[in-house]
């Protein structure tokens, strides 16, 4: 019996070092580099997304889906398409909103939290993120997956994100899901599909 | 005596304007006997059911909007969150007939007369039962009235379908605040709106279907 469970508890523990193991610092270095490499030639980048928005209290996810578009420097399009229409457009210091046909903007100037969630936002699609001054960031190994979790130093960051988790595509070197933990119980799940990077995108795309 | 005269005018007029407003409610309707004493609210009632809107908030002209959640945690108490479209929380109570926690607020929000005025409008919106004691009719509701500890309720129950549409939330002399409710089965209402009076605030909650 005693070895019954010993065995079970190796192969629970080995399950959960096959999950998530460690990068070494050499292995980070290769990762970063790849990342980096990848993120530095997206001039434009669309992809489809699924947002599952998990509070522990619900029994079941809050789905959404749409579409974003992001064109450098700082062209940035979120938009919902199901169930409801909503697109928020990031350009130029303001956020353009299109709430199910009622249109508003947003002039955020210089203003530094939204600064940083464009930043953010962007970062976290493009993969680019790995700013040691901004987070702590640890790096894991999954089955063919590469994991970076980042920890925000800022005080006022911190408030809104605990952690933010970004799991990227080992061959492609580019961010598959978004994470976005408020507590341990509470996060936002994002799924990217259908990445197309470099197309031809007209900055006329980006309006509300 | 002409001064007297404005004078009483004037009290009048004051008085007239006091009484219009919560007497509003029930003046142009006509007493009835009562036909129950209780009614419950199936609204938020069900604790299987998680209870997702997308919101819009009008607030002194400002816009705000996101996604309003509640489910009913146990017998008496809901929890509620307000996230924005992107997911990130804004709001989290936990509220019953009696207590009232703040979970989390962001800080932007956090004003007392704010949580206040969600904390009256949340009870008033999740409340499962009234007591009645006293009952009206116009044209196509029945009219409940309900005490609420200083303040009363007003149930507005339509005749034909026997579905709660509003209820009506007044001080001694003032219409406070109104809930609509549009319900197609009398279960779940699909389109709610809480209207203040006194305030220039709505917050408009449409259900939503997660994939």
């Amino acid at each position: 019996m005693k070895t019954k469970i010993a065995l079970l508890i190796l192969f629970i523990s080995g399950n959960l070092f096959a999950q998530e193991q460690k990068m070494s610092d050499a292995e980070i270095a290769s990762f970063k580099q790849d990342v980096n490499l990848v993120s530095k030639k997206i001039k434009t980048l669309s992809t489809d997304f699924i947002q599952y928005k998990h509070l522990d209290f619900l029994s079941k996810d809050i789905e959404t889906s749409g579409k974003m578009i992001f064109k450098e420097p700082s062209l940035l399009q979120w938009q919902y398409k199901k169930p409801y229409n909503y697109t928020i457009v990031f350009k130029n210091g303001k956020i353009l909103i299109n709430d199910e046909g009622k249109k508003s903007a947003v002039d955020i100037g210089n203003s530094k939290i939204f600064g940083r969630i464009n930043k953010l936002i962007v970062g976290s699609v493009s993969g680019n993120m790995f700013d040691d001054k901004e987070f702590t960031i640890s790096y894991f190994k999954l089955k063919g997956q590469n994991l970076a979790k980042f920890i925000p130093k800022d005080a006022t960051l911190k408030k809104y994100i605990k952690q933010i988790e970004l799991t990227f595509d080992k061959e492609e070197s580019t961010v598959v899901q978004v994470k976005l933990l408020e507590s341990s119980e509470d996060y936002t799940r994002i799924v990217l599909k259908n990445k197309v990077i470099n197309a031809k995108i007209d900055d006329s795309v980006f309006t509300n | 005596m002409q001064k007297s005269t404005i004078q009483f005018l004037l009290i009048n007029c004051l008085l007239a304007i006091v009484l219009v407003s919560c007497g509003s409610v029930t003046k142009n309707y006509i007493p009835k006997k009562l036909d129950k004493t209780a009614i419950e609210v199936p609204y938020f009632s069900d604790s299987k059911t998680d209870y997702v809107y997308k919101t819009n908030i009008t607030v002194y002209g400002n816009e705000l909007s996101g996604i309003f959640i509640a489910k009913k945690i146990n017998d008496t108490l809901h929890r509620i969150v307000f996230t924005t479209e992107f997911g990130n929380k804004l709001m989290d109570f936990e509220i019953s007939d009696k207590s009232f926690k703040v979970n989390s607020i962001v800080s932007e929000l956090d004003r007392k007369i704010l949580i206040n005025t969600l904390k009256q409008d949340f009870r008033l919106l999740l409340k499962k039962e009234y007591l009645i004691e006293e009952q009206f009719e116009n044209e196509s509701n029945n009219i409940y009235k309900s005490k609420d500890g200083k303040r009363d309720n007003y149930l507005f129950i339509s005749k034909k379908e026997g579905k709660l549409e509003k209820v009506v939330h007044c001080s001694k002399t003032k219409e406070k605040f109104t809930i609509k409710f549009s319900s197609k089965n009398n279960i779940f209402a699909e389109n709610i709106q809480i209207i203040h009076q006194n305030i220039k605030l709505k917050i408009e909650l449409n259900h939503f279907k997660s994939e």
